[in-house]
């Protein structure tokens, strides 16, 4: 691995700059991107008029409970998805696990037959592919599928959040669980512990706060994330930022937003100190 | 006076902190499985199985004719082209603003020692603050939403993405640039502040070349992101494949939905690809 | 009980660890084991407890062959069989008592294993076995709080509720300071004695060899460079079996002044008073 790694030529930092460069001017060109007219007074007043105009935020009594409902909600999306997610990610995440099923310490003391071996082989294979595919699809297209197949709700954010970062986090678990310290490993495996009983009390209590530690990572992603589906129909905060949006609401736009602000930083918080304490 | 059971705490005292956490994630659970309206059953009627079938037959096999592929060229070198420029954005709002809002430049430490309390607070402190709470409102409102607003502003097309990802992901390059600031060692800062070098001085000699590799390193995993992002801010008009994909999905064409998600998939990989060697390159 | 004849071991890369390796180990015998790093020692010792199989030879633990066993016939032969290693083989995150109990794990249920890690079970035989190494108030301890000597206790109290017939202990004493070690020799030495266990133990320290045990093995290269008892092995023969190692021929010159990194706990030693 590191004698390829080594192998392979590093590119030239002047190449690296001058690419750089001109994907930049290829960009810049593309997006037609009027800096100029933004930034001029006339831009920077019509930015300014726009702000002005979203104040005061609505804060009456109709618009409060609206944008608490729809809080709790994107929250709810966000935690079961969360959940969801954790529960897809753990199973796969063992399937794509070579130390668990072919390879490393575990096997160092016998042979697998041709056919054990070919299955194995096979698990590893597909769980991979299937982990590959959920993470690669953007959750907002998952949401579309999902609002097709069960119909509008918060339901397919959940569906959504969940297959998309399952494979996210199948991903990292995956790789939790092949750098779990062999050594305690061994040691089991001398007591003549099955596999599955050396899974248990050697690869996932090293492997399981790390867990809890990406999947809180996640859930914040994901507060964010749940806040987007709306968008495509997924329920949550999203549906009534497009609404207000389109409807010209200005005030209960600046709501709305506020309550998202509030939302992310209450979730970034407590995740925070969940993590600390986890790790 | 320790009673002999104090003696070994870890032996004996169990917190019951685990149990409160473990109930109040079982209470909030309840409650948001009930709040996201969770129902299984919905998955597994005749009617979710018959839209599963229809989904999976029409997306088989995907759309490959030379128009239709022709057609992607265009919104996939855009979806680029706003990661690219985005970044650009992100950089210019992020770098100076997390310069402000790193403490140990700003009002705190040792370059600021022989500094009279007053001038700290009004010359470091109040713009320390003012930028902290700036990089937060850029980065907690989700881009989506600035591009919503941005869409309002200066009209469809790609601009408008590029600004909302340009300032959601300033205000996150912002916060980490100067996480890494504060993290560099300040003993050569101080000998370059003793040696009589100015605020500029410490900042080129001292703070740059120790924290430059993680920014960059950072700032390239940020793009890798934002390339996922762009792809999503099309759907809300804001150019590139997202409009493609929306649109393909609303018409039912699920042949040219896996074809456009094969194209991401592309598009993704190529900037995770090219991002990672320049990384390697980078931090070694 | 040990029976091994023409063991050899090759690694993937083609290194040459076993080179013909031929020893017997009767039942209840107590054997230490030197010689210089990479004599393959603890190849050796690997092969000993079944995690590696030989490339070739004979390997016979009471009788039976068990160099190519596999599956659960491997999983029963290893729990007759207790390993300590050198440091690092419990899991840190674990309370102590689950790292004891894991000695069970051979004979448990999946279900009872599971079943015991949220709670445990048997725990007043895991609160003797912490009680005979002389650490019982750590049963509920986390074990990454507990120091390197406290930790290699836990390790031999998992191999007591283990209960095998041989104890193998690959370099126990390593990462532990000199007082400490000479205690973990004698605990596992007495333990041994009390319920009649073979314990093979391999040292680094020459010294801790020589005073312990009645039999010692020279490895070298791969192959067993002598095998006699301590008063038989002379400062030449260690010369020899050091040889072309430098920094660990001087602490053989150390030994025959009698000063010794391990202090007054240890007299000088027969054959080095010269």
């Amino acid at each position: 691995m590191s004698a390829v790694a080594l192998s392979r030529r590093r590119w030239s930092p002047w190449l690296i700059v001058a690419g750089l460069g001109a994907l930049v001017g290829w960009s810049y060109h593309g997006t037609r991107v009027d800096m100029g007219a933004l930034l001029s007074v006339e831009g920077l007043r019509q930015i300014g008029v726009y702000v002005a105009r979203l104040f005061p935020p609505d804060l009456s009594a109709g618009a409060l409970r609206d944008a608490a409902i729809a809080a709790v909600e994107t929250f709810a999306i966000s935690l079961v998805g969360s959940v969801l997610a954790a529960c897809i990610a753990f199973p796969l995440a063992l399937g794509a696990t070579r130390t668990i099923l072919y390879h490393g310490v575990l096997y160092e003391g016998q042979r697998l037959g041709r056919a054990p071996k070919a299955l194995r082989l096979g698990v590893y294979a597909a769980s991979k592919t299937v982990l590959a595919v959920l993470r690669t699809v953007p959750e907002i297209v998952w949401a579309l599928i999902f609002v097709f197949v069960v119909g509008l709700g918060p339901f397919p954010g959940v569906l959504a959040l969940g297959v998309h970062t399952g494979g996210v986090l199948g991903k990292l678990f995956g790789e939790v669980l092949e750098d779990v310290d062999p050594r305690p490993l061994e040691a089991l495996q001398s007591t003549g512990a099955s596999r599955l009983r050396i899974v248990l009390y050697g690869i996932l209590p090293q492997a399981i706060p790390q867990f809890v530690s990406y999947a809180l990572y996640r859930w914040e992603v994901n507060i964010r994330a749940a806040a987007i589906l709306g968008l495509v129909g997924a329920g949550g905060l999203g549906q009534r930022v497009y609404v207000a949006i389109s409807l010209f609401l200005e005030h209960q736009l600046l709501t709305l937003i506020l309550a998202i602000y509030v939302m992310v930083t209450l979730v970034d918080a407590l995740s925070a100190w969940l993590r600390a304490r986890v790790l | 006076m320790a009673r002999p059971a104090d003696r070994f705490p870890a032996s004996t005292a169990k917190s019951a902190f685990p149990y409160l956490l473990a109930v109040a994630f079982a209470l909030t659970f309840a409650l948001s499985l009930r709040a996201a309206q969770v129902d299984p059953r919905l998955l597994f009627d005749a009617q979710a199985l018959g839209n599963v079938a229809r989904f999976v037959r029409g997306a088989l096999p995907p759309k490959l004719d030379p128009e239709f592929l022709g057609m992607l060229a265009r919104p996939a070198a855009e979806t680029i082209q706003i990661s690219v420029m985005g970044m650009v954005i992100a950089v210019l709002l992020g770098a100076p603003l997390g310069l402000l809002a790193t403490s140990s430049l700003t009002w705190r430490g040792i370059l600021h020692e022989r500094v009279t309390r007053r001038a700290r607070l009004m010359l470091g402190a109040a713009p320390y603050g003012a930028a902290r709470a700036l990089l937060s409102v850029f980065r907690s409102i989700p881009e989506y939403v600035w591009a919503l607003m941005f869409v309002r502003a200066v009209g469809l097309g790609p601009f408008p993405g590029v600004l909302a990802i340009g300032v959601a992901y300033g205000g996150m390059l912002g916060k980490v640039y100067s996480e890494i600031l504060e993290a560099v060692n300040p003993r050569p800062l101080e000998t370059l502040h003793a040696a009589g070098a100015g605020k500029a001085g410490v900042v080129l000699y001292g703070l740059l070349p120790e924290a430059l590799p993680h920014v960059v390193s950072y700032t390239l995993y940020r793009w890798e992101c934002a390339i996922r992002a762009s792809a999503i801010l099309g759907f809300v008009g804001a150019g590139g494949l997202g409009q493609q994909i929306e649109l393909s999905m609303r018409m039912f064409q699920f042949d040219e939905v896996l074809t456009l998600l094969a194209v991401l998939l592309l598009l993704v990989g190529t900037v995770d690809f090219i991002s990672g060697r320049i990384r390697a390159r980078v931090v070694r | 009980m040990y029976e091994l004849r023409d063991v050899r071991k090759v690694f993937d890369d083609g290194s040459v660890a076993l080179d013909g390796m031929s020893l017997t180990v009767g039942a209840g015998e107590h054997v230490a084991f030197i010689g210089p790093s990479g004599a393959g020692k603890t190849t050796l010792f690997r092969i000993l407890n079944l995690t590696l199989r030989p490339t070739s030879g004979m390997l016979r633990l009471n009788g039976t062959d068990v160099a190519t066993l596999s599956g659960a016939d491997l999983r029963r032969a290893r729990t007759s069989i207790g390993t300590i290693y050198q440091q690092h083989n419990l899991v840190g995150r674990l309370r102590v008592v689950h790292n004891v109990l894991a000695g069970n794990l051979g004979r448990w249920s999946t279900l009872t294993a599971l079943g015991s890690l949220l709670r445990p079970r048997a725990t007043d035989e895991a609160a003797r076995a912490l009680a005979q190494v002389g650490i019982p108030e750590k049963l509920y301890a986390r074990t990454d709080e507990l120091s390197g000597g406290q930790q290699q206790r836990v390790a031999i109290a998992r191999v007591l509720i283990q209960d095998p017939d041989v104890v193998l202990a690959d370099e126990p004493v390593s990462s532990v300071d000199p007082t400490l070690a000479v205690s973990i020799v004698t605990l596992l030495r007495d333990i041994s004695n009390e319920s009649r266990k073979t314990l093979l133990m391999n040292l680094h320290s020459v010294e801790l060899a020589l005073t312990y045990f009645p039999r010692i093995l020279g490895i070298r290269e791969g192959r067993v460079h002598f095998d006699l008892s301590p008063d038989k092995v002379s400062p030449e023969m260690l010369e020899e079996l050091y040889a072309g190692h430098g920094d660990e021929r001087g602490e053989l010159a150390a030994l025959g002044e009698g000063t010794n990194s391990f202090g007054k706990a240890c007299r000088p030693l027969p054959g080095f008073d010269r």
